[in-house]
């Protein structure tokens, strides 16, 4: 019961200690001399999100960085082993390659997906209907989604009955069941289709809320220039959600690198459909805490110049505003 | 992208005066369109469906054939399933748990986010770009390499088995996400609005509170439904900062409900339904938020 | 404006600011850990779901009714990881939970205090005849030695209260098809001919498949051969990282597994045996005509069966021992595994607890319950595959634990999977023995 209290006090008290930090905090800084304020102003805003991101994520980080220069036992220095071992080790290297896959496959297409959709289902009057039909894979659990699809992948011996959906579709036509997950040519690019159908809800409605933004006077414009659909949808519409498609396209790169759930859940990377965050999660339950650092800081630093590609067209948004 | 009063698509694309023969014809070039969109609502649908279907079969039943089946006699429907579910003790306190830690935890994100991007975005400062840089650069760190930090940190501050714990966890490794996508829309707001505020006299807390906040409701509601689903369906940060607290969310009751074999695993498909069920109620409250319109009236030309 | 919004959030503020501080000091004091209520609560973590927990609430009843204490069960399925976590970070940790299965976390966790002996839990007295009627091959290391991982004893003293037992490598048979008497030796088993049983299809049945465990059933199948092959010094090595994958012995092994899962020999060739799931993969035994003669599997197999096919033990299906492979010396070994419990916090509610696992009267309800077979020799079954398998693990010179279990995760998750890859390409062998050695070489190490 004091739980049920302490949740509803800090739903309604944070946001309430937030607006008083704001409208005080605002009204101490308006009262300083101009050029201090501007300098403490943009500080005293980002603080608690700067905050969190330090104990949260800078400190463990930093921590992250130091392990992966020592041994599992945190007892010796061993230098650049454990990045050594990452990149050379025929596993984590298999891991790399099907990352790569799911970093070329899955991000692509879901954002490409989650775009042609916000687009076509913009021009409907049942677009609600279709968005939530669209949307339901999303708050579908890993665990969930692999009972899902292990019911669509499903495999029974050849000549008895197929219980699982594709292979069932591709009996009607006279096929043999196929073992999706087993077969090297066909399991990474099942698992990546799992992965791409759970997030383009995602992609969708970011992007839709984006692309509701944009008035219709500057479409009107267009059409009374003479610009038929493809063309409105090609020059004038994808140009002004290019920002936020760079962000969903960003946060899916993201995604694919960490690909966990449904490869863990699915196959744990059997028959070579390991991924990285797969492969450090074995290391990890071993107790190998430096290599699974050296991955992460891989990762950050694989990151990073994307990151650098956001803060450039940041910097154009406000060039241009 | 500026905001102004709108009317529908269709409104514009069909106008008075059109005889039965132009609107039949508009309606056959359309039907690609519905074509294209019933395809993919296709694919998206069928398997989540046969999931359902399946959760309310009985158990041999799905493994032994496709859920397809049901739809011919004998159809076979049960609700053993759900049954399992309800019956595991001490579920329907977790579901009361999981939203106890949902929803104040949303809400504390959300407003340190909104805040902070508007910081991002609207303010120069030295080390800004640096500072996002890392902050968004974050999301990429595995979240099992903060643990053990993490929980010496709140070991420090005596919150560790708390549901606060949970909160400022989640709060922390959502942040990164949401500064992102925030910074993204409110530095995308006319400049104008922020400058004829200021000429009027408006502080930056009005100018955030009353300008930025209101025209970003559509990305703070898209926000909001991610921010609630991923920690709706959390496992691991409720594992870990709640040890050893009795008071446990849905996700991780429902895991006692599969034996360490994996036996059983039939029943997770009602626990899979009923789990999905409030993320998918509150995306279709907020989907009112995904309306042209919403950022009207507040800005001349 | 400004004024009045200003006015007005001041008051909120202390509003609010007032409730938080009251609010973080309430939660603080209420819900972290049961620290002062330790004699009437006790924490247990535990890998079990489903059915599994269904019969230890049972065992449970009796114990809450007579002395009170109220027993907070959590599902864990990831309990080593974070207790891991909980000691590296100093926060508090359940009362009693499955110990670690690695050696080396054993010992580790063991030198930071954070395992507690049994013998404290238990007082010398019934330590002493826990020790008398438990399967001495789950609390004994072998002679000359005081340590055994494995088992949780190190230094002499046990870490592990032993609880529940399987016994696994047992041939499960449809009676009214296999009519025959059980092969005594693998040779024999392999020459027989299915078709003359109700024209059944192939000898074997197999699953492997079982989500991010997939492996492990092809794991029981080959461990049970090589310890018979090789002997129980060679195995327990191989656990170890000792002996190497591509050595002659363990070769071998795969070899012979191999014949197992060969096209011809199992249901379905090769990708059934990788696509089904271990619990239906002894469902064909029982179809018209039987897809199979014999599914390998552990006891706790049996309740599938019934499950799944409505079957019941002794009268429809039974199970015979693994035969031997032509080794006399090895025919003791026997391949078995077991669920625990250790004491991470020296409460009195958490001794009384692990006191009262430990006595027949709460085994005894988990051998009614079936499914199990219970760590005490002298309990009785009703159910007589149950009976015999127990007997089987009575007359075992070695219970010896499954290997893949007690590697290395990384070391496991490789070993698995070669046997899920061999399963598909046979004729990758080679290269897949090659590569367990290069996962051996760097599993084992600390860096």
């Amino acid at each position: 019961m004091d739980q049920i209290i302490t949740a509803a006090v800090a739903v309604v008290a944070v946001p309430l200690v937030l607006l008083g930090y704001i409208v005080l905090g605002e009204r101490v800084i308006e009262a300083l001399p101009d050029r201090l304020q501007v300098a403490i102003r943009p500080y005293f805003w980002a603080l608690p999100a700067i905050g969190f991101a330090t104990i949260f994520m800078i400190y463990p980080l930093v921590r992250t960085v130091i392990i992966s220069f020592r041994n599992s036992e945190d007892s010796d220095w061993i230098g650049f082993a454990n990045y050594k071992y990452f990149f050379t080790f025929p596993d984590t290297l298999t891991s790399l390659r099907n990352s790569l896959l799911w970093l070329i496959f899955y991000t692509s297409i879901s954002v490409i997906l989650g775009l042609v959709i916000a687009i076509l289902l913009d021009r409907v009057r049942y677009e609600s209907l279709a968005k939530i039909a669209i949307f339901l894979p999303v708050p579908i659990s890993a665990v969930a989604a692999s009972i899902i699809w292990k019911f669509m992948f499903d495999y029974q011996a050849p000549g008895t009955p197929q219980t699982g959906t594709l292979n069932a579709l591709i009996g009607t036509i006279g096929h043999e069941p196929v073992a999706w997950l087993i077969n090297s040519t066909t399991n990474n690019a099942a698992l990546i289709f799992v992965g791409i159908w759970t997030v383009t809800g995602f992609c969708m409605v970011i992007i839709s809320a984006s692309l509701k933004a944009i008035s219709t006077e500057v479409l009107e414009a267009a059409r009374m220039d003479g610009a038929n659909e493809f063309q409105i949808v090609r020059l004038v519409v994808t140009p002004l959600l290019w920002p936020t498609i760079t962000v969903v396209g960003t946060t899916m790169i993201i995604n694919a690198l960490k690909t966990f759930d449904i490869v863990y859940v699915m196959t744990n990377g059997a028959y070579d459909t390991d991924v990285i965050a797969t492969q450090m999660f074995s290391q990890l339950q071993h107790s190998h805490y430096g290599r699974a650092a050296a991955v992460g800081v891989v990762l950050f630093i694989a990151i990073v110049p994307l990151l650098v590609v956001n803060i450039r067209r940041f910097q154009q948004q406000e060039e241009q505003r | 992208m500026s905001a102004e009063q709108v009317t529908t698509r269709r409104e514009s694309a069909v106008g008075a005066g059109v005889s039965t023969l132009d609107r039949l014809g508009y309606r056959l070039q359309r039907l690609p369109l519905h074509l294209v969109i019933i395809i993919f609502c296709a694919i998206w649908l069928v398997p989540t469906v046969g999931m359902i279907i399946n959760s309310f079969r009985g158990v041999s039943d799905m493994g032994n054939s496709g859920w397809w089946t049901t739809l011919f006699p004998p159809h076979g429907f049960t609700l053993e399933s759900y049954q399992q579910v309800l019956a595991i003790e001490g579920v329907t306190p977790s579901i009361l748990y999981s939203v106890l830690i949902t929803i104040p935890a949303t809400v504390i994100q959300l407003a340190i986010a909104t805040m902070g991007a508007y910081a991002f975005a609207w303010m120069n400062f030295p080390g800004r770009n640096l500072f996002f840089i890392v902050i968004v650069g974050l999301m990429v760190v595995p979240i099992q390499m903060t643990l053990i930090p993490v929980l010496q940190f709140f070991q420090l501050i005596h919150l560790n088995g708390t549901i606060m714990a949970v909160w400022l966890a989640h709060s922390g490794y959502g942040l990164p996400f949401e500064v992102f996508l925030l910074r993204n829309y409110l530095g995308g707001l006319p400049r104008e609005i922020f400058e004829s505020a200021e000429v009027d006299g408006a502080g930056h807390s009005v100018r955030f509170l009353r300008i930025a906040v209101p025209m970003t409701i559509p990305a703070i509601a898209s926000l909001t439904i991610f921010v609630f689903l991923g920690i709706w369906n959390d496992l691991l940060v409720a594992l870990t900062f709640l040890g050893t607290s009795p008071y446990r969310p849905f996700t991780v009751v429902i895991t006692g409900l599969v034996t360490s074999l994996g036996g059983g695993w039939q029943f997770l498909t009602a626990a899979a339904v009923l789990q999905m069920a409030l993320p998918l109620a509150v995306f279709i409250f907020l989907q009112r938020y995904f309306v042209r319109g919403i950022t009207s009236g507040s800005v001349k030309g | 404006m400004a004024e009045v919004f200003a006015r007005l959030s001041s008051r909120a503020i202390a509003l609010g600011l007032g409730t938080l501080l009251l609010v973080a000091a309430c939660s603080t004091g209420g819900t972290t850990g049961n620290q002062g209520a330790s004699s009437t609560d006790v924490t247990v973590w535990t890998a079990w779901g489903g059915d599994e927990l269904k019969a230890f609430r049972d065992v449970l009843k009796p114990f809450t009714d007579k002395t009170g204490i109220k027993v907070h069960i959590t599902t864990n399925r990831d309990s080593t990881n974070q207790i891991a976590n909980g000691i590296a970070a100093g926060t508090d940790l359940p009362d009693v939970a499955p110990g670690p299965t690695d050696p080396t976390q054993v010992k580790s966790w063991v030198s930071k205090g954070a395992l507690k002996p049994i013998e404290t839990a238990l007082g010398s007295d019934q330590f002493k005849s826990y020790i008398d009627n438990t399967y001495p091959a789950l609390t004994t290391p072998p002679s000359g030695q005081s340590d055994n991982p494995y088992i949780g004893v190190i230094n002499g003293k046990h870490y592990f209260l032993m609880v529940k037992t399987q016994v696994k490598g047992l041939f499960w048979y449809n009676k009214k098809v296999f009519t025959g008497t059980a092969p005594k030796t693998f040779d024999e088993l392999l020459a027989l001919n299915p078709s003359q049983y109700g024209g059944a299809k192939n000898i074997f049945c197999a699953g492997f498949e079982s989500g991010a465990a997939s492996g492990w059933p092809a794991s029981d199948q080959i461990d049970n051969i090589i310890m018979r092959q090789s002997g129980d010094q060679i195995y327990t090595n191989w656990i170890q990282g000792k002996v190497k994958f591509t050595d002659p012995a363990i070769k071998l092994g795969y070899q012979t597994f191999l014949k197992e899962v060969s096209g011809s020999t199992v249901f379905g060739g090769s990708n059934t045996a990788l696509s089904t799931n271990f619990a239906k993969a002894g469902d064909p035994l029982f179809n018209s005509p039987p897809g199979c003669l014999f599914l390998e599997q552990a006891t706790f197999i049996a309740n599938f069966f019934h499950q799944n096919k409505g079957v019941t033990a002794g009268t429809d299906f039974d199970f015979f021992a693994h035969p031997s492979m032509g080794k006399t010396e090895f025919d003791g070994n026997v391949n078995g595994f077991y669920d625990q419990f250790s004491m991470y916090n020296d409460t009195p509610a958490a001794r009384q607890l692990l006191q009262y696992l430990a006595t027949k009267d709460a085994q005894q309800i988990w051998a009614n319950a079936g499914g199990t077979l219970g760590a005490i020799k002298t309990l009785t079954y009703n159910d007589p595959i149950y009976k015999r398998a127990a007997e089987i693990a009575n007359g075992a010179k070695n219970l010896l634990v499954t290997a893949g279990d007690f590697m290395p995760s990384d070391m496991q998750k490789a070993f698995w999977q070669s046997l899920l890859n061999v399963t598909r390409d046979p004729g990758s062998l080679d290269s897949q023995l090659k590569h367990l050695d290069q996962v051996q070489a760097a599993a084992y190490t600390t860096s």
